[in-house]
């Protein structure tokens, strides 16, 4: 009953870290899930799998910068207020 | 008006289009297109003169007092300055309004009107007996949930809401378990379970591929309709115990989950699944399952957050 909407915004930053932190040549393609490994050509489902790997690697794309900025202030505010 | 059922916390979003209609001579309800019905006539100004002092909390006369203060012309040129910087800071919001919030969108699910309301809430409880739950188009666009039960809404989510938090305020206090910072984290809480729903579905809407027309505020809406049952519950939770709360919540429950899976199969699933016909093929499948999954996480959260109300 204490999930409040500050601990989902806590989840989705720490989600959304955990996301951009996963290497691309050290685990990402170990696992098969690299971004040169997904095309499967012009079918007409793309499949859950290559939509998931799509997912991550725009989420990494996208998030890099403002994530910077978004874990600065939190650091900055975590250290302030605890 | 005929939208009396609309609070004044919701007003807001009526007026200032209203003053800028143009006055149309038939009455309200022949043009489908048109949301509301138009109230920028004489009577408006009136109503709107009346409300202003009571608004204040100075019903009796307040010419005299503003009289004094008007006639000195310093106070006067301020007033003027003041109420110009007001007008340019208006027209500012209005044009960037449309920016960060869909106004002229979210307008269409405000729309209703007493009847629908009585119609939805019927349906919402007793899903059983309706036939059809196709939403009727007109020219491509839905038509408002005035002229159709079936279309989405956000009036009902939203009154629900508010009250399902009043209804939990009331019923910790009848167990004296009241204070007023558990208001904010029950509705803070409910908020916050009904932002990762949406969440939830829409990442597994993207991973299935989905081509719905299902937008975020139509789910949203979808969504808000369990507040209802939850309300009911409660309620008969407080009067009758227990019992009472366990059946009202089951017999909600039901509905909602028939409701949800009726309402989603239109919109999820392909044209060929939603008319019977048999599922062919994996992917029809997956959304088979995924407006299960939907529909099932209601009764779940219609019970898991209402259970600690009810002693």
């Amino acid at each position: 009953m204490a999930f409040t909407l500050y601990s989902l915004l806590q989840a989705a930053i720490l989600c959304v870290n955990a996301i951009a932190v996963l290497h691309e040549e050290r685990f990402l393609k170990n696992i098969g899930w690299g971004t040169d490994q997904g095309i499967g050509g012009f079918g007409e489902e793309p499949g859950i799998k290559s939509q998931l790997m799509n997912l991550i690697r725009s989420v990494r794309t996208v998030m890099r910068v403002p994530l910077i900025i978004v874990n600065s202030i939190a650091i900055v505010l975590l250290l302030l207020f605890g | 008006m005929s939208n009396s059922l609309q609070p004044h916390g919701l007003q807001h979003i009526k007026p200032p289009s209203s003053k800028r209609r143009v006055p149309v001579s038939q009455p309200g309800m022949a043009d489908p297109h048109q949301l509301f019905d138009d109230t920028s006539s004489a009577q408006s100004q009136s109503y709107g003169a009346q409300r202003v002092p009571g608004g204040l909390g100075y019903p009796a006369a307040s010419a005299s007092p503003q009289g004094a203060f008007l006639a000195d012309p310093v106070s006067n040129m301020a007033m003027a300055y003041g109420s110009s910087l007001a007008a340019q800071g208006k027209e500012l919001v209005d044009k960037n309004i449309d920016r960060f919030i869909p106004v002229t969108k979210l307008k269409y699910y405000f729309a209703v009107d007493t009847m629908y309301v009585g119609k939805k809430l019927g349906l919402l409880i007793f899903p059983y007996l309706h036939q059809d739950w196709e939403v009727q188009y007109q020219q491509d666009t839905p038509v408002a949930p005035r002229f159709d039960v079936n279309a989405p809404d956000l009036y009902i989510p939203a009154m629900a809401f508010i009250t399902y938090v009043l209804v939990a305020g009331l019923a910790l206090g009848t167990q004296d378990r009241f204070s007023p910072d558990l208001l904010g984290l029950q509705a803070s809480s409910a908020l916050a379970w009904l932002t990762l729903e949406v969440l939830a579905i829409l990442l597994s809407l993207y991973l299935v591929t989905v081509n719905t027309d299902l937008s975020t505020i139509d789910l949203v809406a979808f969504l808000g309709y369990k507040y209802v049952g939850m309300i009911g519950g409660v309620l008969m939770g407080l009067l009758f115990g227990k019992i009472g709360y366990y059946l009202v919540l089951g017999w909600c429950c039901v509905s909602i989950f028939v409701f949800m899976i009726r309402t989603l199969r239109l919109k999820i699933l392909a044209e060929a699944a939603a008319e019977g016909i048999p599922v062919r093929g994996a992917r029809n499948q997956l959304r088979m399952y995924l407006t299960m999954a939907v529909a099932a996480a209601q009764p779940l959260l219609m019970y898991w957050l209402t259970f600690h109300l009810v002693r």
